[in-house]
């Protein structure tokens, strides 16, 4: 097909016109075979892998001068090159949509997280269609395209078996997808989806607990042996996004045990060894100086020995987490090269979607959904919980969900200040970028400190594809790419630095680059922190935005803001700060906050659906579709038929003892569990055995009142009548899991009671004829509005954590 | 109360040696007078999930084979195959502590079993109540602790005392 016939300015590409002759028959015809072909991408197009780590910081690969050891990131940086200057949004889904459309986040509707759809543009979650991402442009111009791992990009309320599936993968450019929808997922149990379908929790095989990035890589290598036996030369583009190093923290202790004793000396010692092989290395200029300690973050020689032991043995999880994740990202290389395509393959590796976490607390915690539902819990009560759920020989392991401390984010993000959240600051904002392309890079191991933003990474793709940026798909004329490519600054050095100014926002905290110049204000608030009564300082007519602390940094001579300079050049913090509103009128970052708008009172309607029926074999509900049975009365009743001799097995359950609920049958009684993310755990159980035949069974949940984390009384009903009582004093105010899902007839995944744990699923051995959920029974209508006022604000701090 | 009363604790530790740093805190006050108790037991539970009855004190502060009567008071109230595999159960075996007929064979065990993880470690003593803020200090790196009262006249109510200990880590 001739090049100049195709215009790829328009997707998807028009038919071509027919080139040769028709008749009325064969006879005489010339055939056009271009009519038989898809389009192709162009001629030497290479293949693509993209690769984005989770939750981690400029600091911590040894790469980047980091502790963890990365020998495969090392590998791509020593056979490409290492960029020290490339940015970030400072939180997962924006990032993520900024990556995969090229635009600004807020213009794409990604101020914040899939899991908050707000009324404002530039935080409904919701990607449009005038922003189509490079990805679908690839695929429309001939690529294969396959995605692998986290998502987040669809909403929340969207991630259920009746779609919509058009912000699914599959509808954004992937024509294959296998990972998860939501933020997060547990690396042991995760809740997956293969292209439109929730393909379930994976069981283990041969004895071995499943684990999923070990089976992703796998995935990953197969889809492509897939692709080349059916496509030996098309090329494709795989887009790997790690659930690594994304709490729960979780990797077999092969993997964490290989860093023990690694982190003894704590943060501060860390931060400081960190620094020192960074300027060895040249990540870091010579002249670079080491920000000084946040007084957010305990100085660790004021920890005591316990707190001292259990962090470090965090940080040795994590350490050993991401190692595997570069060791099976490692996997998919040696296939690639193994299938003789590795220096035919654009290789781009972003080491984190913002800077390390900030949200596990001072003390790390158990389970990172006590800090995502804002469950407060001192120091000694984690410590206690941490002990109560395993101890230091469980971290890691499938009966936790943790997250480390957020002294070790802060040092992960090392030589900067702050983290994940933090938009305002290069420890929210910088991460490290490998890229290998030896058709492209004649100094392998070279340093690259051209700005460079995760908007290029598409531009750059689609450059060095020989692929132009679309001014149409499917008819929709679309908004041109925000990013720029740096493509020729792979063959040159002193390539022209096009990416000349960037504004930054996430939760509030926002900075605005040009030319060198950063001007930031963060928002005075600990980012792990989501109370009302902390955020009601930000709201209406109580916050002047322009009267948050300002900084100014010259980061060509000050490449780790190390040195606020505000003070002395008044001129550049008007001249910036003017421009920063300016842009954040122009990509829809207005109105500040608009991702937390619901802690201001601005919430949707109420729904008006408050009873749930599930019929037939239903499971695998996303953990933020069950039904709503949150800080208010509920019942859930099921009808049952129970064979002679008896039945047993789960009714309905919904995550596991981190955080749950189950209705269960053993030993012939009706039995109820849950779990207070793992704090409190409250058990009723029937003393008399069902009855066969028809039975109908009940569980009422009568609250003390309508109100946050509520307690309350709990009865069980047989054909209604009473066959247990018991008391919750605490019930989970936003969320039980982060990503496990809710089962009819059975319990997937890890088990709610741990009664039960070797029968899993522990599937009902009688018949369900229906399981009916009433959420919003005997409610006033001041008291829906003050319960749905929190159920969105809860969601918006879920989400901003996520 | 303080004279009359004694103090049942149990304090559950993350870190091991932690638990035996304060344990060996505990009998130097004893030894020294400083606390007057009826005796320590330091348990562990190793990476198998096997319990075991690491070290136990008595009350002038001597631990290990060279325990006398004394120790039974706490050492007592594990099961004999239990303390078999410590210095101490030796000791208990020998001579027969004034309470060791009150020896529980699986409760109190059984709910340190249940408290404490592969991998950590627990302090249980007996002393006078008078001493508890001193006790306290000196198990400074239990992440959780909890204690019960008794009478000191009746043995017959360690066995509650505990129970009740015991139950306050379930709480």
């Amino acid at each position: 097909m001739p090049e100049h016939a195709i215009d790829r300015t328009v997707l998807p590409i028009r038919r071509l016109p027919f080139a040769g002759v028709v008749n009325r028959t064969l006879d005489g015809c010339e055939p056009d075979w271009n009519q038989a072909k898809r389009p192709m991408p162009p001629e030497d197009a290479p293949n693509v892998l993209l690769v984005l780590i989770d939750d981690a910081g400029f600091g911590n690969p040894s790469a980047f001068g980091g502790p963890i050891e990365t020998p495969n990131y090392t590998r791509i940086a020593n056979e490409g090159l290492r960029y020290n200057r490339f940015h970030v949004t400072a939180v997962c889904s924006p990032t993520r949509a900024a990556l995969l459309t090229s635009r600004n986040q807020h213009r794409v509707g990604f101020g914040l997280v899939s899991e908050f759809s707000g009324p404002f543009p530039g935080y409904n979650a919701t990607l449009p269609r005038d922003c189509a991402p490079f990805p679908r442009v690839l695929q429309e111009n001939g690529y294969i395209t396959g995605g692998f791992g986290k998502w987040h990009l669809t909403p929340d309320d969207q991630q259920g078996a009746a779609g919509p599936f058009n912000r699914w993968p599959n509808g954004l450019g992937f024509g294959y997808y296998w990972g998860f929808l939501g933020g997060e997922t547990g690396q042991y149990d995760p809740l997956l989806v293969e292209n439109q379908k929730t393909i379930g929790v994976p069981e283990s095989e041969d004895g071995k607990p499943y684990y999923l990035p070990d089976d992703m890589a796998e995935r990953t290598i197969a889809w492509l042996h897939h692709v080349r036996a059916e496509e030996p030369a098309t090329p494709w583009f795989a887009y790997v996004a790690t659930g690594c190093s994304h709490a729960p923290h979780q990797v077999p202790k092969e993997w964490s045990d290989k860093y023990a004793g690694k982190f003894d000396q704590g943060w501060d010692a860390l931060r400081e060894e960190t620094f020192a092989r960074q300027k060895e290395l040249g990540v870091v200029p010579a002249d670079a100086e080491l920000t000084e300690r946040n007084e957010a973050f305990p100085a660790w020689d004021s920890l005591t020995e316990t707190e001292k032991r259990l962090c470090a043995r965090q940080m040795e999880v994590y350490a050993g987490y991401s190692e595997n994740a570069d060791w099976n990202i490692g996997r998919i290389l040696d296939a690639i090269e193994e299938m003789g395509e590795l220096d035919n393959t654009l290789v781009v590796w972003i080491w984190g979607d913002n800077g390390a976490s900030l949200e596990g607390t001072l003390a790390g915690t158990f389970n990172e959904l006590t800090t995502l539902n804002g469950i407060p819990l001192t120091v000694e009560q984690q410590l206690a919980l941490a002990l109560k759920h395993g101890g230091l020989e469980a971290w890691g392991g499938d009966q936790m969900a943790p997250h480390y401390s957020s002294g070790w984010a802060w040092a992960g993000n090392c030589p900067f200040d702050w983290g994940k959240q933090v938009a305002s600051h290069l420890g929210g904002t910088r991460n490290p970028l490998v890229i290998r392309y030896p058709r492209k890079i004649a100094d392998a191991g070279g340093l690259r400190s051209h700005f460079t933003h995760v908007v290029d990474i598409g531009p750059t793709i689609l450059d060095i594809a020989g692929i132009p940026q679309p001014d149409s798909v499917d008819g929709i004329e679309q908004e041109p790419m925000h990013g720029f490519t740096f493509a020729d600054s792979l063959s040159d050095a002193g390539a022209p630095e096009r990416h000349t100014q960037q504004y930054f926002e996430a939760c509030g905290n926002r900075a605005m680059y040009k030319d060198g110049w950063w001007f930031a204000q963060r928002l005075p608030r600990i980012p792990w922190e989501f109370d009302p009564d902390v955020l009601r300082h930000f709201g209406p007519g109580a916050w002047n935005p322009d009267d948050d602390p300002i900084e100014l940094y010259y980061l060509p001579d000050d490449f780790s803001q190390a040195r606020n300079i505000a003070a002395d050049h008044p001129e550049k913090v008007e001249e910036l700060r003017k421009l920063f509103w300016e842009e954040a009128e122009k990509y829809d970052v207005l109105p500040l906050l608009g991702g937390l708008s619901s802690f201001y009172g601005i919430v949707p309607p109420i729904p008006k659906e408050s009873k749930f029926t599930y019929r037939g074999d239903i499971q695998n509900v996303p953990a933020g579709m069950i039904p709503k049975i949150y800080n208010h009365s509920y019942t859930i009743a099921a009808d049952l038929v129970i064979p002679d001799g008896g039945a047993e097995g789960v009714i309905v359950a919904e995550a596991d003892h981190l955080g749950g609920f189950v209705l269960f049958v053993q030993d012939g009684r009706l039995k109820h569990t849950y779990s207070m993310l793992g704090v409190f755990e409250y058990r009723q159980e029937s003393e008399a055995p069902l009855p066969t035949g028809e039975v109908n069974v009940e569980v009422i949940f009568a609250a003390d009142a309508p109100k946050p984390a509520t307690g309350g009384e709990v009865t069980l009903l047989v054909n209604g009548q009473p066959v247990a009582r018991g008391r919750m004093e605490h019930t989970v105010p936003s969320r039980f899991s982060g990503y496990s899902g809710m089962d009819i007839g059975r319990d997937n995944g890890l088990p709610v009671d741990r009664s039960y744990a070797d029968k899993l699923p522990f599937a009902f051995t009688g018949t369900i004829k229906q399981v009916v959920f009433d959420v919003a029974p005997h409610l006033s209508d001041e008291e829906k509005e003050a319960l749905h006022l929190h159920a969105q604000q809860a969601l918006a701090a879920h989400g901003a954590n996520a | 109360m303080s004279d009359e009363t004694l103090d049942v604790l149990i304090g559950v530790y993350l870190i091991p040696d932690l638990a035996k740093e304060d344990f060996d805190g505990l009998i130097k006050l004893i030894e020294d007078k400083s606390v007057t108790s009826d005796g320590v037991v330091l348990v562990s539970k190793d990476e198998q999930g096997e319990l075991h009855v690491t070290e136990a004190g008595d009350h002038l502060g001597r631990r290990g084979a060279t325990v006398a009567g004394g120790v039974g008071l706490v050492v007592g109230l594990f099961s004999p195959p239990l303390l078999a595999a410590t210095a101490a159960g030796a000791a208990v075996g020998a001579v027969a502590g004034k309470f060791a007929s009150h020896r529980i064979a699986h409760g109190i065990g059984d709910k340190m079993d249940d408290a404490l993880p592969p991998g950590s470690a627990g302090v249980i003593a007996v002393y006078d109540h008078a001493d508890a803020e001193g006790v306290d200090k000196a198990l400074a790196n239990a992440v959780r602790k909890s204690a019960a009262q008794i009478d000191k006249a009746s043995a017959k109510e360690l066995k509650g005392g505990l129970e009740q200990a015991a139950a306050g880590l379930a709480s």
